[in-house]
């Protein structure tokens, strides 16, 4: 018997390849996630706002649901996939016991084997993400690492879980069966029916839930942990709904048009419509998860443009150098900055004198911003009388010395600043263009200027050089999760919609068979073929980018800038990647219904 | 009464497998001749070459060397879209089993090779509905095939491959799955447009009930045609008879 079984499990490797394989990579991806929901220190660490452990409740949550459905899905693969096979024993006479024990070792072998090589790929995953977001973004982590026991055990103990739900579900849908009803279970009736009173009801309830959804998540201040949960429940339920209704509505009213009776278009809208009930719960999903990667990209990329921003709002100059050598000179003319001025002082231990002549030739610029943050700003030239009354000339303190900084500024007329016995002092200041393009110098200037002598070292508060460090340390941890999970989230995606695409191709490739053999040009084939995972893509993808755009609400709270602020440039990103996607989606199907 | 044949077959042969492999010569040398509006069987023990003969004349698979041609067009090498044309245009194909899309509806089967001709949607419907009443599949043209007994899906199959109205159908056992009134209605209905709309057919079976509808039967054994029978002025008791005792000699 056992025998038996293995047999139709080597006759089958491929689809079991594409099984495993499917519920490796949302292991892995779970763990993935997992990994940094659950390290409350990295957390902690990296973000001084609570509501990013909200935010990751939130996530850990939905992605459980996605998990669910997603188990549910490969399992009715592996069901519709044991059917034939369990029904030819029964036939022959196998006990209904035996069988049952059968499907239940298989489920459970099948789950816990592919969520044990999930985490280890997980956390092979971890590591090579993580590396290659520090890389490319020049991010500091702290207290990240990329096995965490916690996480791994999360993972085990919800798939380990879900499947023995999935196991028992097995053996009653089929022990439940008529052996003759296991045999034909493959060609089951799925007629598209229109039901207009019940199809609007979905509406209604789906727009409805949705917009729930989206004020909740504009209203987090206020709702807290509660508009969380109120947003994931009615978000992913209007969703659903929504698609659920549409859809069906959309292929039939398709086929009535002209349209629908040139070319295979008739065929793809049947092939949509067979498998609707398959279609809309897998759109749903891609469009959360859709949502969800893309969200957390555009968050990512709005912290890591934040940064710059914010350096350039606290400071008019990128770098000071104190008493300058003529190579460091040569250096920063080498820059072509586009500012730069030489201020004379002296100094006693509480005060640092200017010679305010000085000031009134080359003004000193200060960045003033207006409202609470460093995003809205004017450079402003100020000469010594303006220094005095500005309050925004400590940003000249800040550009002086370790020892100098805290000290009181003075602007001296020519006469009196002349009079003073204390030696004399140059600072340097400057600007380039573009104050990011040359780190590597600034880095090599400042070096240089440390290991002169304590007296002379930069304080490390002014400039925007300096004030970019800082920025960046503090928002790297933000900026990583955001990456990170848009990464997580967009395989995910991937993997599902793949998921559902091989499932379906060993059926799909008979189909395409026959309209072979009917005279169909392999230009019309490629065609229905793409139009068909164009649906899949396109639609989500729609239903996704409304989300967002909604979603990106609840990070106001967070985000200094709107968090609308260059949605273009995370939008166009992730537009390539899915496109990207999308054709290597094609290309694999392709070879596998057209070989 | 000589006159241009629709089909010729010529020396045709067919190895399996690839040089230096384990090779099997599946047709060692066929020759024959379909004549406009004939209806010819096909016939030969399990094994002796019937489907294979039948890929290669219905440009399903090509032949190791040979020529088959239709129409007086060599269709052997034809690739891409040539090959799609032909086989949109000039033949028609049924078989035992996976003949139907189980996606689409009866109606969707028949009037998918219009569509794929890009014809104007005015004209597929009362085209798919002549031919649908022609077969008796009227009432059933909005049913999905798995809402179909098999009878009734094998005649979708045969409306869907008469729709274009193609020089030759050509049949691969199409009664082997069904019991034996659909398989006399299958039948009959195969007469009736072959006598009606002087469509050929070619009809490979291994059942001699079925192939007594035919005028001519050819015998394969060993991927050689071992014997011809033409039924001429028999009726088809007699020709049945007839047959039975062929096969009788022909299989030892
Ligand atoms: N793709 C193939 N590769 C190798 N050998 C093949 C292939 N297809 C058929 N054969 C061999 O060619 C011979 C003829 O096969 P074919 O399918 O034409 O028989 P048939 O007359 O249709 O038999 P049946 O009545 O059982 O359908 C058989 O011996 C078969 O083993
Ligand atoms: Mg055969």
């Amino acid at each position: 018997m056992f025998k038996l079984a293995l047999s139709g499990f080597k006759h089958r490797w491929r689809d079991y390849l594409v099984l495993f394989s499917g519920l490796v990579m949302s292991s892995a991806i779970f763990y993935m996630f997992e990994a940094l929901a659950t390290n409350q220190t990295f957390l902690k660490q990296n973000s001084m706002i609570s509501m990013i452990s909200f935010v990751f409740q939130f996530g850990s949550v939905l992605l459980t649901i996605i998990t669910l459905v997603y188990i549910g899905y490969a399992n009715s693969f592996l069901l519709s996939m044991r059917k034939r096979d369990y029904g030819l024993f029964m036939l022959v006479g196998a006990r209904k016991g035996k069988i049952g024990q059968l499907i239940w070792v298989e489920t459970l072998f099948v789950g816990i084997l592919a969520t044990i090589v999930g985490i280890a790929f997980g956390a092979i995953l971890t590591i090579g993400v993580s590396h290659l977001l520090v890389q490319a973004l020049g991010l500091t982590l702290k207290q990240f690492s990329a096995w965490y026991t916690p996480a791994a055990l999360v993972t085990l103990v919800l798939y380990v879980g879900l499947f023995l739900i999935a196991g028992l579900f097995n053996l009653v849908a089929l022990t439940k069966t008529p052996a003759l009803k296991l045999l034909h279970s493959n060609d089951q009736p799925n007629r598209p029916r229109l039901h207009p009173v019940r199809q609007s009801i979905e509406v209604i309830i789906g727009l409805a839930s949705i917009s729930i959804g989206y004020w909740s998540m504009a209203h987090l201040i206020d709702l807290k942990m509660a508009g969380i949960g109120i947003a994931l429940v009615t978000i992913v339920l209007g969703t659903y709904l929504l698609f659920n209704a549409v859809f069906v509505w959309l292929v039939v009213l398709l086929k009535r048009f002209k349209w629908a009776q040139r070319g295979l278009n008739s065929f793809t809208l049947s092939q949509l419509s067979f498998r609707i009930r398959n279609y809309t719960k897998i759109l749903s999903i891609v469009a959360m998860l859709f949502a969800l990667a893309l969200g957390a990209i555009t968050t990512g990329l709005g912290f890591h443009q934040q940064v710059p921003m914010m350096a350039a709002g606290g400071s008019a100059y990128d770098l000071s150098l104190v008493n300058p050598t003529a190579a460091q000179k040569r250096t920063v003319a080498s820059l072509n900055p586009t500012r730069q001025a030489t201020y004379h002082y002296k100094t006693t231990s509480k005060v640092v004198y200017y010679n305010a002549a000085e000031f009134d030739q080359q003004p000193f610029y200060t960045a003033n911003t207006s409202g609470t943050t460093h995003l809205s700003f004017k450079y402003a030239k100020n000469n010594a009388k303006q220094m005095k009354k500005s309050f925004y000339s400590y940003q000249l303190g800040d550009l002086q010395t370790r020892l100098n900084v805290r000290k009181a500024a003075v602007y001296l007329p020519a006469a009196a600043y002349q009079k003073l016995k204390q030696p004399e002092a140059q600072l340097l200041v400057f600007a380039t263009k573009n104050f990011q393009k040359h780190f590597a110098t600034f880095k090599q200037l400042t070096k240089a200027q440390n290991k002169r002598g304590a007296n002379l070292q930069i304080a490390a508060t002014g400039g925007r050089y300096y004030a970019y460090q800082e920025f960046n340390g503090m928002y790297s941890g933000l900026e990583f999760m955001g990456f990170f999970l848009g990464i997580a989230f967009l395989a995910m995606l991937a993997s599902c919609l793949m998921f559902k695409i091989l499932s379906g191709a060993a059926a799909d490739r008979q189909r395409y068979r026959m309209l072979d053999k009917m005279g169909t040009t392999q230009r019309q084939l490629k065609q229905a073929l793409r139009k068909e995972i164009a649906v899949l893509f396109v639609l989500p993808g729609i239903v996704g980018i409304i989300h967002v755009l909604f979603g990106l609400q609840m990070f106001k709270v967070i985000m200094i800038t709107s968090p609308y602020t260059g949605i273009w440039l995370p939008f166009t990103i992730f537009a390539i990647l899915y496109l990207g996607y999308y054709w290597l989606t094609i290309s694999i199907y392709q070879r596998i219904v057209l070989q | 009464m000589p006159t241009t044949p629709i089909m010729t077959v010529t020396d045709l042969h067919k190895t399996y497998g690839k040089a230096g492999s384990k090779q099997y010569e599946a047709l060692k040398g066929i020759d024959f001749d379909v004549q406009p509006g004939e209806f010819v069987g096909i016939m030969g023990a399990s094994g002796s070459g019937k489907t294979t003969l039948l890929n290669m004349l219905a440009t399903l698979d090509q032949p190791t060397s040979g020529e088959v041609t239709i129409h007086q067009q060599p269709i052997t090498h034809l690739k891409g879209n040539q090959l799609a044309d032909f086989r949109a245009n000039e033949i028609g194909f049924i078989f035992q089993d996976f003949n139907l899309l189980e996606t689409m509806t009866a109606y969707e089967n028949i009037a998918l090779p219009l569509m794929l001709q890009n014809v104007a949607s005015k004209k597929i419907k009362p085209a798919v509905e002549q031919v649908a009443t022609q077969l008796g599949i009227n009432e059933f043209l909005s049913n999905y095939p798995n809402e179909l007994s098999g009878g009734q899906k094998q005649r979708v199959a045969a409306a869907r491959a008469l729709i274009n109205e193609p020089a030759i159908l050509f049949g691969d056992e199409p009664t082997g799955a069904l019991d034996s009134k659909s398989a006399r209605e299958l039948l009959d209905m195969f007469t009736k447009i072959n006598q009606e709309q002087a469509v050929s057919i070619l009809l490979v079976t291994h059942d001699p009930f079925s192939a007594s509808y035919c005028q001519r039967i050819l015998f394969i054994k060993d991927g050689r045609i071992g014997q011809e029978l033409h039924r001429d002025q028999l009726s088809r008791t007699d020709f049945y008879q007839q047959i039975l005792d062929t096969l009788g000699t022909f299989e030892q």
